[in-house]
Protein backbone atom coordinates (compact mmCIF):
# COMPACT_ATOMS: atom_id res chain seq x y z
CA UNK A 1 0.00 0.00 0.00
CA UNK A 2 1.44 3.20 -1.29
CA UNK A 3 0.15 6.47 0.47
CA UNK A 4 1.02 10.00 0.31
CA UNK A 5 -0.13 13.33 2.36
CA UNK A 6 -0.55 17.41 1.84
CA UNK A 7 -2.47 20.24 1.97
CA UNK A 8 -4.51 21.73 -0.03
CA UNK A 9 -7.98 22.99 -0.37
CA UNK A 10 -7.62 24.50 3.35
CA UNK A 11 -7.96 20.48 4.43
CA UNK A 12 -5.66 17.70 4.44
CA UNK A 13 -5.50 15.39 1.66
CA UNK A 14 -4.78 11.51 1.66
CA UNK A 15 -3.94 9.08 -1.32
CA UNK A 16 -3.33 5.76 -1.34
CA UNK A 17 -2.63 2.96 -4.33
CA UNK A 18 -3.10 -0.44 -3.30
CA UNK A 19 -0.25 -1.15 -5.18
CA UNK A 20 3.29 -2.41 -4.91
CA UNK A 21 6.30 0.33 -4.57
CA UNK A 22 7.56 1.12 -7.88
CA UNK A 23 9.27 4.11 -9.42
CA UNK A 24 5.76 4.93 -11.20
CA UNK A 25 4.25 5.95 -8.06
CA UNK A 26 5.72 8.82 -7.42
CA UNK A 27 4.66 10.52 -10.13
CA UNK A 28 0.77 9.53 -10.03
CA UNK A 29 1.13 11.47 -6.47
CA UNK A 30 2.70 14.17 -8.20
CA UNK A 31 0.03 14.39 -11.14
CA UNK A 32 -3.04 14.05 -8.16
CA UNK A 33 -1.56 16.88 -6.33
CA UNK A 34 -0.83 18.97 -9.41
CA UNK A 35 -4.61 18.26 -10.49
CA UNK A 36 -6.34 19.06 -6.26
CA UNK A 37 -3.58 22.55 -7.02
CA UNK A 38 -5.23 23.39 -10.43
CA UNK A 39 -8.56 22.90 -9.65
CA UNK A 40 -8.01 24.84 -6.18
CA UNK A 41 -6.80 27.54 -7.99
CA UNK A 42 -9.85 27.79 -9.96
CA UNK A 43 -12.60 27.17 -7.84
CA UNK A 44 -11.26 28.80 -4.51
CA UNK A 45 -13.24 31.62 -3.11
CA UNK A 46 -10.09 32.96 -1.18
CA UNK A 47 -7.77 33.28 -4.07
CA UNK A 48 -8.57 36.60 -5.91
CA UNK A 49 -7.10 35.68 -9.06
CA UNK A 50 -9.09 32.13 -9.48
CA UNK A 51 -12.35 31.93 -11.63
CA UNK A 52 -14.93 32.02 -9.04
CA UNK A 53 -13.48 35.30 -7.66
CA UNK A 54 -13.22 36.98 -10.91
CA UNK A 55 -17.35 35.37 -11.79
CA UNK A 56 -18.57 36.88 -8.44
CA UNK A 57 -16.62 40.05 -8.97
CA UNK A 58 -18.02 40.68 -12.70
CA UNK A 59 -21.55 38.70 -12.44
CA UNK A 60 -20.41 37.24 -15.72
CA UNK A 61 -17.97 35.25 -16.87
CA UNK A 62 -17.17 33.19 -19.54
CA UNK A 63 -15.67 30.18 -17.55
CA UNK A 64 -13.38 26.99 -18.17
CA UNK A 65 -14.83 23.37 -18.13
CA UNK A 66 -14.38 22.90 -14.50
CA UNK A 67 -15.71 25.71 -13.01
CA UNK A 68 -19.19 25.59 -15.73
CA UNK A 69 -19.06 21.74 -14.43
CA UNK A 70 -19.45 22.76 -10.77
CA UNK A 71 -21.33 25.30 -11.08
CA UNK A 72 -24.01 23.14 -13.07
CA UNK A 73 -23.40 20.36 -10.87
CA UNK A 74 -24.44 22.82 -7.89
CA UNK A 75 -27.41 24.16 -9.72
CA UNK A 76 -28.62 20.54 -10.35
CA UNK A 77 -28.31 20.06 -6.91
CA UNK A 78 -30.05 22.32 -5.80
CA UNK A 79 -32.75 21.70 -8.01
CA UNK A 80 -32.74 17.97 -6.30
CA UNK A 81 -32.53 18.87 -2.87
CA UNK A 82 -35.30 21.63 -3.26
CA UNK A 83 -32.69 24.49 -2.33
CA UNK A 84 -31.36 22.66 0.63
CA UNK A 85 -27.67 22.97 -1.30
CA UNK A 86 -27.51 26.50 -2.74
CA UNK A 87 -24.08 27.42 -3.55
CA UNK A 88 -25.44 31.60 -3.78
CA UNK A 89 -24.66 31.37 0.53
CA UNK A 90 -21.23 33.31 -0.38
CA UNK A 91 -22.49 36.71 1.19
CA UNK A 92 -24.39 34.76 3.83
CA UNK A 93 -20.96 32.65 4.79
CA UNK A 94 -18.81 36.50 4.78
CA UNK A 95 -21.86 37.75 6.71
CA UNK A 96 -21.52 35.51 9.34
CA UNK A 97 -17.87 35.99 9.61
CA UNK A 98 -16.33 33.27 7.21
CA UNK A 99 -14.90 36.02 4.74
CA UNK A 100 -11.21 34.43 4.93
CA UNK A 101 -9.79 31.20 5.15
CA UNK A 102 -10.32 28.89 7.76
CA UNK A 103 -7.00 28.97 9.04
CA UNK A 104 -7.76 32.62 10.31
CA UNK A 105 -11.10 33.04 10.81
CA UNK A 106 -10.99 29.91 13.32
CA UNK A 107 -7.72 31.18 14.67
CA UNK A 108 -7.81 30.60 18.71
CA UNK A 109 -8.83 33.74 20.68
CA UNK A 110 -9.94 35.59 17.55
CA UNK A 111 -13.49 37.22 17.80
CA UNK A 112 -15.24 37.56 14.13
CA UNK A 113 -17.37 40.40 13.54
CA UNK A 114 -21.22 39.54 11.59
CA UNK A 115 -23.38 40.85 9.95
CA UNK A 116 -27.31 39.84 9.63
CA UNK A 117 -28.08 37.36 7.85
CA UNK A 118 -28.60 37.25 4.24
CA UNK A 119 -31.08 35.29 2.10
CA UNK A 120 -29.87 33.20 -0.60
CA UNK A 121 -31.29 31.58 -3.83
CA UNK A 122 -30.22 34.50 -5.95
CA UNK A 123 -30.51 33.81 -9.86
CA UNK A 124 -27.94 31.57 -11.75
CA UNK A 125 -27.48 31.08 -15.06
CA UNK A 126 -25.50 28.70 -17.31
CA UNK A 127 -25.32 28.37 -21.10
CA UNK A 128 -22.91 25.27 -21.97
CA UNK A 129 -22.70 26.13 -25.63
CA UNK A 130 -20.74 29.40 -24.94
CA UNK A 131 -19.48 28.60 -21.20
CA UNK A 132 -20.98 31.64 -19.95
CA UNK A 133 -22.21 31.91 -16.38
CA UNK A 134 -24.37 34.71 -15.34
CA UNK A 135 -24.78 35.62 -11.75
CA UNK A 136 -28.51 37.46 -10.93
CA UNK A 137 -27.57 41.00 -9.00
CA UNK A 138 -26.29 40.93 -5.92
CA UNK A 139 -25.23 37.00 -6.14
CA UNK A 140 -21.71 35.18 -5.25
CA UNK A 141 -21.05 31.84 -5.30
CA UNK A 142 -18.93 29.67 -2.99
CA UNK A 143 -17.82 26.25 -4.03
CA UNK A 144 -16.37 24.96 -1.34
CA UNK A 145 -17.81 21.85 -0.29
CA UNK A 146 -18.66 20.46 -3.96
CA UNK A 147 -15.69 22.21 -5.54
CA UNK A 148 -13.06 19.90 -3.29
CA UNK A 149 -15.80 16.49 -3.98
CA UNK A 150 -15.41 17.56 -7.95
CA UNK A 151 -11.41 17.57 -7.02
CA UNK A 152 -11.56 14.29 -5.15
CA UNK A 153 -13.20 12.82 -7.75
CA UNK A 154 -11.21 13.87 -10.29
CA UNK A 155 -8.15 13.12 -8.52
CA UNK A 156 -9.65 9.25 -8.12
CA UNK A 157 -10.43 9.06 -12.07
CA UNK A 158 -6.72 10.03 -12.34
CA UNK A 159 -4.92 7.69 -9.76
CA UNK A 160 -7.29 5.23 -10.72
CA UNK A 161 -5.18 4.84 -13.75
CA UNK A 162 -2.46 3.57 -11.55
CA UNK A 163 -4.38 0.99 -9.73
CA UNK A 164 -7.16 0.62 -6.73
CA UNK A 165 -6.69 3.91 -5.00
CA UNK A 166 -8.40 6.18 -2.32
CA UNK A 167 -9.00 9.63 -2.24
CA UNK A 168 -10.05 11.89 1.10
CA UNK A 169 -9.69 15.32 0.70
CA UNK A 170 -11.06 16.12 4.52
CA UNK A 171 -14.52 14.59 5.24
CA UNK A 172 -15.06 13.58 1.40
CA UNK A 173 -13.76 10.41 -0.14
CA UNK A 174 -13.63 8.39 -3.36
CA UNK A 175 -12.52 4.93 -3.90
CA UNK A 176 -11.78 2.95 -6.75
CA UNK A 177 -11.06 -0.69 -7.40
CA UNK A 178 -10.36 -3.18 -3.81
CA UNK A 179 -11.94 -2.54 -0.51
CA UNK A 180 -11.49 0.21 1.69
CA UNK A 181 -12.18 0.16 5.74
CA UNK A 182 -13.03 3.42 6.14
CA UNK A 183 -13.86 4.89 9.95
CA UNK A 184 -17.09 7.38 10.46
CA UNK A 185 -16.87 9.12 13.92
CA UNK A 186 -19.30 8.59 16.40
CA UNK A 187 -20.43 9.04 20.07
CA UNK A 188 -17.66 7.16 21.88
CA UNK A 189 -15.84 5.77 19.14
CA UNK A 190 -15.58 5.18 15.30
CA UNK A 191 -17.37 3.19 13.19
CA UNK A 192 -15.70 1.22 10.35
CA UNK A 193 -18.16 1.11 7.01
CA UNK A 194 -16.21 -1.32 4.30
CA UNK A 195 -16.40 1.01 0.85
CA UNK A 196 -16.08 -1.01 -2.05
CA UNK A 197 -17.26 1.59 -4.82
CA UNK A 198 -18.49 5.06 -4.75
CA UNK A 199 -17.67 8.18 -2.23
CA UNK A 200 -18.36 9.10 1.36
CA UNK A 201 -18.84 12.64 2.91
CA UNK A 202 -19.52 14.01 5.88
CA UNK A 203 -20.91 17.54 6.89
CA UNK A 204 -21.41 18.49 10.17
CA UNK A 205 -20.78 21.63 12.56
CA UNK A 206 -18.54 20.25 14.84
CA UNK A 207 -15.93 21.23 13.10
CA UNK A 208 -15.05 24.47 11.33
CA UNK A 209 -16.50 26.83 13.69
CA UNK A 210 -15.67 30.62 14.76
CA UNK A 211 -16.25 32.72 17.79
CA UNK A 212 -18.34 36.10 17.09
CA UNK A 213 -19.92 38.36 19.40
CA UNK A 214 -22.86 36.39 19.52
CA UNK A 215 -21.51 32.82 20.38
CA UNK A 216 -20.22 30.57 18.11
CA UNK A 217 -20.91 29.90 14.30
CA UNK A 218 -20.28 27.40 11.69
CA UNK A 219 -19.60 27.15 8.26
CA UNK A 220 -22.87 25.71 7.59
CA UNK A 221 -25.76 28.18 6.05
CA UNK A 222 -29.38 26.95 6.00
CA UNK A 223 -30.54 28.68 2.54
CA UNK A 224 -33.98 29.08 3.75
CA UNK A 225 -32.29 31.45 6.65
CA UNK A 226 -29.22 32.54 5.23
CA UNK A 227 -27.46 31.81 8.78
CA UNK A 228 -25.75 29.45 10.13
CA UNK A 229 -28.42 26.17 10.35
CA UNK A 230 -29.56 25.05 13.70
CA UNK A 231 -30.00 21.67 13.61
CA UNK A 232 -30.46 18.83 16.64
CA UNK A 233 -27.95 16.75 14.61
CA UNK A 234 -24.02 17.57 15.26
CA UNK A 235 -23.26 15.57 11.75
CA UNK A 236 -23.96 13.09 8.75
CA UNK A 237 -21.94 10.89 6.79
CA UNK A 238 -23.59 9.82 3.42
CA UNK A 239 -22.66 7.28 1.03
CA UNK A 240 -22.84 8.50 -2.66
CA UNK A 241 -21.70 7.10 -6.02
CA UNK A 242 -19.29 10.39 -6.49
CA UNK A 243 -17.94 12.61 -3.69
CA UNK A 244 -19.44 15.14 -5.23
CA UNK A 245 -23.33 13.27 -5.11
CA UNK A 246 -22.32 12.05 -1.21
CA UNK A 247 -21.25 15.45 -0.47
CA UNK A 248 -24.76 17.02 -1.54
CA UNK A 249 -26.20 14.10 0.16
CA UNK A 250 -24.45 14.77 3.78
CA UNK A 251 -25.25 18.44 3.71
CA UNK A 252 -28.91 18.23 2.36
CA UNK A 253 -29.62 15.55 4.91
CA UNK A 254 -27.71 17.96 7.82
CA UNK A 255 -30.28 20.59 7.23
CA UNK A 256 -33.32 18.14 7.03
CA UNK A 257 -32.94 17.28 10.87
CA UNK A 258 -32.59 14.08 12.50
CA UNK A 259 -35.92 12.88 12.11
CA UNK A 260 -36.73 13.83 8.57
CA UNK A 261 -33.21 13.04 7.06
CA UNK A 262 -33.28 9.18 8.78
CA UNK A 263 -36.62 9.11 6.90
CA UNK A 264 -35.50 10.04 3.51
CA UNK A 265 -31.71 8.18 3.64
CA UNK A 266 -34.34 4.70 4.38
CA UNK A 267 -36.61 6.07 1.57
CA UNK A 268 -33.87 6.88 -0.93
CA UNK A 269 -31.82 3.77 -0.04
CA UNK A 270 -29.09 6.31 0.86
CA UNK A 271 -26.33 4.68 3.73
CA UNK A 272 -26.11 7.23 5.74
CA UNK A 273 -24.77 7.90 9.90
CA UNK A 274 -26.57 10.47 11.16
CA UNK A 275 -24.72 11.90 14.54
CA UNK A 276 -27.16 13.39 17.28
CA UNK A 277 -26.20 16.39 18.84
CA UNK A 278 -28.43 14.12 21.88
CA UNK A 279 -25.54 11.39 21.69
CA UNK A 280 -27.22 9.11 19.52
CA UNK A 281 -26.17 7.46 16.70
CA UNK A 282 -28.29 6.29 13.45
CA UNK A 283 -27.17 4.53 11.18
CA UNK A 284 -30.23 4.70 8.24
CA UNK A 285 -30.59 3.83 4.48
CA UNK A 286 -29.78 -0.05 4.50
CA UNK A 287 -26.57 0.33 6.83
CA UNK A 288 -26.79 -1.77 10.14
CA UNK B 1 78.55 52.39 -83.12
CA UNK B 2 76.56 51.72 -86.57
CA UNK B 3 77.33 48.33 -85.95
CA UNK B 4 76.61 47.92 -82.03
CA UNK B 5 72.99 49.78 -82.68
CA UNK B 6 72.58 46.92 -85.70
CA UNK B 7 73.80 44.06 -83.47
CA UNK B 8 71.17 45.33 -80.78
CA UNK B 9 68.06 45.37 -83.16
CA UNK B 10 69.66 41.79 -84.30
CA UNK B 11 69.30 40.14 -80.82
CA UNK B 12 66.05 41.81 -80.10
CA UNK B 13 64.39 41.18 -83.31
CA UNK B 14 65.55 37.37 -82.68
CA UNK B 15 64.24 37.38 -79.02
CA UNK B 16 60.93 38.31 -80.33
CA UNK B 17 60.87 36.09 -83.40
CA UNK B 18 61.85 33.33 -80.50
CA UNK B 19 58.53 34.05 -77.83
CA UNK B 20 56.75 34.26 -81.24
CA UNK B 21 57.59 30.61 -82.08
CA UNK B 22 57.28 29.41 -78.34
CA UNK B 23 53.90 30.75 -78.20
CA UNK B 24 52.73 29.14 -81.69
CA UNK B 25 54.18 25.45 -80.50
CA UNK B 26 52.36 26.12 -77.32
CA UNK B 27 49.21 26.60 -78.24
CA UNK B 28 49.09 22.87 -79.92
CA UNK B 29 47.57 24.18 -83.52
CA UNK B 30 48.06 20.83 -84.61
CA UNK B 31 46.27 19.00 -81.84
CA UNK B 32 42.16 17.44 -83.23
CA UNK B 33 39.33 19.51 -81.83
CA UNK B 34 38.22 16.22 -79.76
CA UNK B 35 35.94 18.04 -76.67
CA UNK B 36 33.00 19.18 -79.19
CA UNK B 37 32.81 15.98 -80.55
CA UNK B 38 33.38 12.99 -78.39
CA UNK B 39 30.18 11.21 -77.77
CA UNK B 40 30.86 10.38 -74.03
CA UNK B 41 30.99 13.95 -73.22
CA UNK B 42 27.67 14.57 -74.88
CA UNK B 43 26.09 11.37 -73.39
CA UNK B 44 27.40 12.89 -70.01
CA UNK B 45 25.88 16.28 -70.66
CA UNK B 46 22.49 14.84 -71.67
CA UNK B 47 22.52 12.55 -68.44
CA UNK B 48 23.15 15.74 -66.39
CA UNK B 49 20.19 17.64 -67.76
CA UNK B 50 18.15 14.43 -67.24
CA UNK B 51 18.78 14.47 -64.20
CA UNK B 52 18.42 18.22 -63.16
CA UNK B 53 15.24 17.65 -64.71
CA UNK B 54 14.51 14.20 -62.40
CA UNK B 55 15.18 16.61 -59.03
CA UNK B 56 12.52 19.30 -60.17
CA UNK B 57 10.02 16.62 -60.46
CA UNK B 58 11.21 14.53 -57.37
CA UNK B 59 11.08 18.20 -55.40
CA UNK B 60 7.72 19.27 -56.84
CA UNK B 61 6.26 15.84 -55.17
CA UNK B 62 7.69 16.21 -52.06
CA UNK B 63 6.38 19.67 -51.50
CA UNK B 64 2.80 18.59 -52.43
CA UNK B 65 3.07 15.43 -50.49
CA UNK B 66 4.65 17.56 -47.69
CA UNK B 67 2.08 19.74 -47.89
CA UNK B 68 -0.87 17.06 -47.62
CA UNK B 69 1.09 15.63 -44.50
CA UNK B 70 1.08 19.07 -43.09
CA UNK B 71 -2.74 19.58 -43.87
CA UNK B 72 -3.35 15.96 -42.29
CA UNK B 73 -1.28 16.73 -38.68
CA UNK B 74 -3.25 19.64 -38.52
CA UNK B 75 -6.49 17.96 -38.55
CA UNK B 76 -5.84 15.52 -36.64
CA UNK B 77 -3.74 18.02 -33.93
CA UNK B 78 -7.83 19.72 -34.11
CA UNK B 79 -9.55 16.36 -33.72
CA UNK B 80 -7.42 15.79 -30.41
CA UNK B 81 -7.94 18.99 -28.80
CA UNK B 82 -11.63 18.95 -29.63
CA UNK B 83 -11.25 15.49 -27.96
CA UNK B 84 -9.27 16.90 -25.04
CA UNK B 85 -11.93 19.44 -24.36
CA UNK B 86 -14.49 16.77 -24.90
CA UNK B 87 -13.26 15.40 -21.96
CA UNK B 88 -12.61 17.94 -19.80
CA UNK B 89 -16.10 18.51 -20.20
CA UNK B 90 -17.00 15.00 -19.57
CA UNK B 91 -19.55 14.84 -16.34
CA UNK B 92 -17.67 13.34 -13.71
CA UNK B 93 -21.03 13.12 -11.67
CA UNK B 94 -23.95 10.70 -14.10
CA UNK B 95 -26.13 7.99 -13.33
CA UNK B 96 -24.05 5.94 -16.07
CA UNK B 97 -20.57 6.23 -15.31
CA UNK B 98 -20.20 6.45 -11.75
CA UNK B 99 -20.75 2.95 -10.15
CA UNK B 100 -23.29 2.19 -7.42
CA UNK B 101 -21.80 3.07 -3.97
CA UNK B 102 -20.94 -0.39 -2.06
CA UNK B 103 -20.45 -0.07 1.43
CA UNK B 104 -21.07 -2.13 4.57
CA UNK B 105 -20.36 -2.35 8.28
CA UNK B 106 -17.63 -4.09 9.53
CA UNK B 107 -15.29 -4.42 12.48
CA UNK B 108 -12.00 -3.97 10.76
CA UNK B 109 -9.57 -1.07 12.07
CA UNK B 110 -10.15 1.75 9.66
CA UNK B 111 -7.63 3.09 7.14
CA UNK B 112 -8.66 6.39 6.87
CA UNK B 113 -11.11 8.64 8.99
CA UNK B 114 -13.73 10.91 6.92
CA UNK B 115 -14.85 14.08 9.38
CA UNK B 116 -16.49 16.72 9.13
CA UNK B 117 -15.51 18.65 5.90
Amino acid sequence: MERTAFRAMGTDVELFLDVPPSEDVPDAFAVSRDEFERLESLLSRFRPDSELSALNRSGRLRAGPDLLRVTELALAARQRTDGRFDPTVHDALVAAGYDRSFEEVGAAGRMVATRSAVPCGGSVRVVPRTGEIMLGPGVRLDLGGIGKGYAVDRVCDLLARSGPCLVSAGGDLTVRGGSWPVGVEIHGGTLTLELTSGAIATSGSDRRRWTTAAGEAHHLIDPRTGAPAESDLLRVTAVGRTAVEAEVLAKSLYLAGAERAGVEADDLGIPAVLTLVDGRDVLAGGLS
Amino acid sequence: MTSHTGRLYALAGALFAFFVLWAAIAAHPWAPETAASDPRLAALAQRERQLRADAVQVQTIVRRRLAAHRAALAKRRAEIAAARLAASRAPVVSAPQAAAPSVRVVTLPPLVITKTS
